[in-house]
This record gives structure tokens, sequence and C-alpha cells, in this order.
């Protein structure tokens, strides 16, 4: 699996930093540690403000839907929130199955999420 | 969100109902959430002499005890309802089977009912349904040998289950059980929950204690979990080509099948080195699973996925299974693997604990992969899921609420 944690962006209309976790492939127990890294790397640089852009992952098991609950838990913790992107059919099907869909933010792209993040963060 | 209040309708240790042990790790682990202010359990009454003990923890939430069902009785719905009125938590999770409340069908269908009058009275609710009805071999759980009893069984299971499901949600444990109460009932607040895995402990030994080689089998007997082609197929092993065996029966009879295991025991006193342990304690299930080196399902049928099996899992060991519905699949889907054998056939059973027992590195093999299985996720995780679809349902509330009050 391909983890890209680099990418920063600013949240419009405002000066603070967003972290984009991008993932690509195969998302099971065996990827698991190494995202859970990479988001708790992200949340902790930029205050919980996180997107996770899933648009290269083709499939997901209950790990990595787990991980990703406790990524958001992570980053709600610190007032903030983790917000999905780019689900792939497979992996939205999952979402659906497990009413996952409901309890995420999920944006369509990644500039939906960082702008869903800022409306998110001029309520707070 | 605030920390909410749940009350959790259930089976729990020291009662010895069917789906004590999940509620008992569940509930570990739920106590231990930031976002949970109290539990109020409700489970069913004790026998004289026993009482549900919480012992209080720094971080860990409060548990309240209200005891307010009995097993086998017909107004257990009614008094569920009351309790929760009582209790006024913020929701509600139940925690069931199909057989739950009573081992015959008026109260267990009667039972059954509980989660509509605690959802029509007004709280958000969750039934967290081991199994259902559609996967029910009715004969072999020991409801019914006739046919048209049995249809009568299926129509108003039908029924139940649609009252089941006007829960808020209702979560079940394998995909295909989504598919059916969707497909059949058109239901659509069905959402998969894994089971997960009850122990949080480290990687297992995959060696043996010293003594006689132990095959266990673990469970509540007497339906569909009946342990005769089990001893059969001991018999066989016996045959002195082998270092000392002993097959441990752990566990009580069925509420369905009292006096089952006694009747059993009877039958087979001939047959040397079967112990039957009774009921498990939680703090000896570790000792009982590490000492085996094999773990059977004598099963006829299933009614769900399995907690033994998890369990086999947590403690690294080799299992022997049915080629049979639930077990077969949640194999496949977990990634879990065994030695199977065709269900009532004693020389496939012995086969099958023989590829394991006689092969200590197919045993290890087969308890390692079991283990990494297992560790796929832990209950702890899965009480994450369950507490986001409350927070959802209960600020669902809040805003119908909200809406509804007029405006000053």
């Amino acid at each position: 699996m391909q983890i890209n944690l680099q990418q920063l962006e600013t949240m419009p209309g405002t000066e603070q930093a967003v972290a984009v976790v991008g993932l690509a492939g195969r998302f099971d127990a065996h990827e698991v540690p190494h995202v859970r890294q990479a988001l708790t790397q992200a949340a902790d640089r930029t205050e919980g403000r996180v997107v996770v852009d899933l648009g290269g992952v083709n499939f997901i098991d209950s790990s990595g839907l787990a991980c990703l609950v406790q990524g958001m838990k992570y980053c709600r913790e610190r007032g903030a929130d983790q917000i999905l992107c780019n689900l792939q059919q497979p992996v939205r099907i999952i979402f659906e199955l497990t009413r996952l869909d409901r309890a995420f933010k999920i944006a369509g792209c990644v500039e939906e999420a960082t702008t869903t993040l800022a409306a998110r963060n001029s309520q707070n | 969100m605030p920390k909410f209040r749940l009350a959790i309708v259930t089976t729990h240790p020291p009662g010895k109902g069917s789906l004590n042990e999940y509620a008992y790790h569940f509930v570990r682990f739920l106590r231990q959430k930031g976002e949970i202010g109290e539990i109020i359990l409700l489970p069913d009454e004790l026998p004289p002499g026993q009482t549900y003990r919480f012992e209080a923890h720094p971080g860990h939430a409060p548990v309240r005890v209200i005891p307010c069902w009995s097993f086998g009785a017909k107004d257990n719905a009614w008094r569920i309802r009351s309790a929760v009125r009582q209790a006024d938590p913020d929701a509600v999770l139940f925690n069931i089977q199909f057989a739950s409340f009573g081992g015959s069908k008026v109260p267990a269908t009667l039972g059954l009912t509980a989660p509509y009058l605690v959802k029509r009275a007004g709280y958000p609710t969750i039934v967290l349904l081991h199994n259902i009805m559609e996967t029910i071999d009715l004969r072999r759980a020991g409801f019914t040998g006739n046919p048209l009893v049995e249809s009568v069984m299926r129509f108003f299971g039908a029924q139940v289950t649609r009252l089941l499901l006007a829960a808020d949600l209702v979560a079940v444990t394998i995909p295909k059980y989504v598919e059916i109460l969707e497909s059949k009932y058109k239901a659509n607040n069905v959402v998969l929950a894994p089971h997960g895995a009850f122990e949080d402990a480290p990687q297992p030994s995959f060696e043996l204690p010293p003594g006689p080689i132990k095959i266990l089998a673990f469970g509540k007997f007497g339906t569909y979990k009946k342990v005769e082609t089990l001893i059969e197929a001991f018999k066989l092993l016996q045959d002195g080509s082998r270092p000392p065996l002993e097959l441990v029966i752990a566990g009580t009879d069925s509420p369905n099948a009292p006096g089952y295991l006694e009747g059993v025991r009877r039958r087979y006193a001939a047959i040397p080195n079967i112990r039957y342990t009774g009921y498990v304690d939680e703090q000896d299930v570790p000792r009982i699973f590490s000492e085996a080196a094999v773990v059977v399902f004598p099963y006829t049928s299933t009614t769900g996925s399995s907690g033994v099996l998890h369990q086999a899992g947590d403690y690294g060991k080799a299992v022997v299974l049915p080629y049979i519905g639930d077990l077969a699949e949640v194999i496949a889907e977990e990634g879990y693997s065994g030695e199977f054998f065709e269900p009532g056939n004693p020389r496939s059973l012995a086969a099958a604990i023989a590829q394991v027992i006689d092969n200590p590195d197919r045993r290890r093999e087969l308890g390692r992969q079991n283990w990494i299985a297992s560790r796929g996720l832990p209950i702890a995780e899965v009480v994450d899921w369950y507490l986001l679809h409350f927070e959802n349902l209960i600020e669902q509330r809040q805003a119908a609420t909200a809406y509804r009050l007029p405006a000053t």
C-alpha cells in the first residue's frame, strides 16, 4: 500500500494547515500500523485537521475501517475532524454496509474536504 | 457530544445464559470509553446467592445493574420496558439472539418484542442480533421436530423479525445476514458490525503443556451442539497408537436441553479419559483454552457466528469444524483455518482431529493462523463503531426534539 502524508494545504479563508493523507492499494490488517502512524503524525502536525484521500484504495476490510475510526476519534479529541474523500465504489459499499458512511464526514474530492473542514473550523 | 448513559439488555456472567461471554467483554471495553458516562446493565435475574459485581476503576464508567427479566418468563418485554423507563438512559442496546428470553416458543417470542416496546417508549435502540430466523435449523436447534409446527414458527419468526427491525438499527455480524434482512424484509436499518476478538493478550505460546493431549469442546450443549459423535471419535482415537489423550467437555447444558450432559456422561461412562468441567468461570477460560491441543466444534447446525471460534483464535488454537453453514462462512470471511469433518460421522471427525494432534507442525500452523485472524479487529474497536452509531441516533433524536419544540 502507498501512503503519502506529506501534502499540507491551507484551509480556504484561513491560515491554518490541513494535512492530506493519500492512500492507495489494499487497506487491510497488515497496513493498519503504517496508516495509523501516518494519520497520527498528520493530526499532530495540524491540530487534528486531516483529509484522507481514499481515491487509490480498491479494498478495505474491518481493520482498515477501524483504523479510520481511531483516526477520526484522535482528530475529534483535538477539536477538529478527519474527513474522507474520493471513495471508490468497492470501498463505498463497505462504508454503507457498516453504516460508517453516516459516522464519517465524506467529501467528493480533496478541495471539498478542505472546504468542509474550514466550515467546521469557523463554527468552533 | 457530552457523555451518554447506555442501557444494555443482555445476559452477563455470573449469569449463564447464551451471549454472556460476549457481553462480559463488550461491557469491559465499553466502560473504558470516554464517551460513556454510565452503563445501566439490564441482565436476567440470578439464582439466590449470586450477584453481579463490577468493581470501580479510575477512568472507567460506573455500571449500575438492574436485573429485570428471567429466562422463560412471559412478561420479560414489559418488565424490560419498565426498567428502561425507570433508568431513563440516553440509548439502549439489546445483545440478543432468537432464544435469549426463553427455551420454548411463547416466552422466546414475547421477549423479542422488548426492543419494539423500548423504541416505542422513545429511546434510541440498537439490536445486536447474533442470529436470524432464516438461518436457524429449528429441528436441530431443539425447537420442534414437526414440519407443520416449523412452518408456523417460521411465520411467527418472520413477524418477530419485523418487530426487531422496528429498532433504530439492527446490527448483525455476518454480511449474509445483512443481505437476507434487506432482501426479505426490505429493511434499510441493518448494519454490519464485526463480532470482534475478545482478548487483548499478547501472542500465545503455540506449544503444549506436559501431560495428556487435550481435545476441547466448549459451549452449551444438547441442541445443535452434541458431543456423541465427538465421544465416538475420541474412542477411535484412543487406539493405543498415540500418547495419552483427554477429552475435555467444557460447559453446561443448553437451556433448551436440560439434563443432556448427564445423560451423555451415563451413556459413555465406560470410555476413559473424558472430563466434564461443568460451567467454566470467566477466570478459568484462559487456562481451559491454553491447555488444549485442538478445539472441536461438534455442531450439527449453527445459529450464528461462533464466539468459541474467536476464543480459539485468541488462544492460538487449531480448530476442527463441521462442513456446515455459518462456521464455514466465518472461516472463509475472517481468515480462520481448520480441519473439517462430515457432521455426525465419528470416523471423519477422528481423522480430522488426528490431522492436528498427530502433526505438531500442522497444529502450530493452524493455531498461528487463527491467532492472526482473531487479531483482525479487537472487540475494543468494535465497541467504537457502536458508540458512533449511538451518537448519531442520539443527535438525530435531539434534533427531532428541538424541531418539535415551539419557538420562544
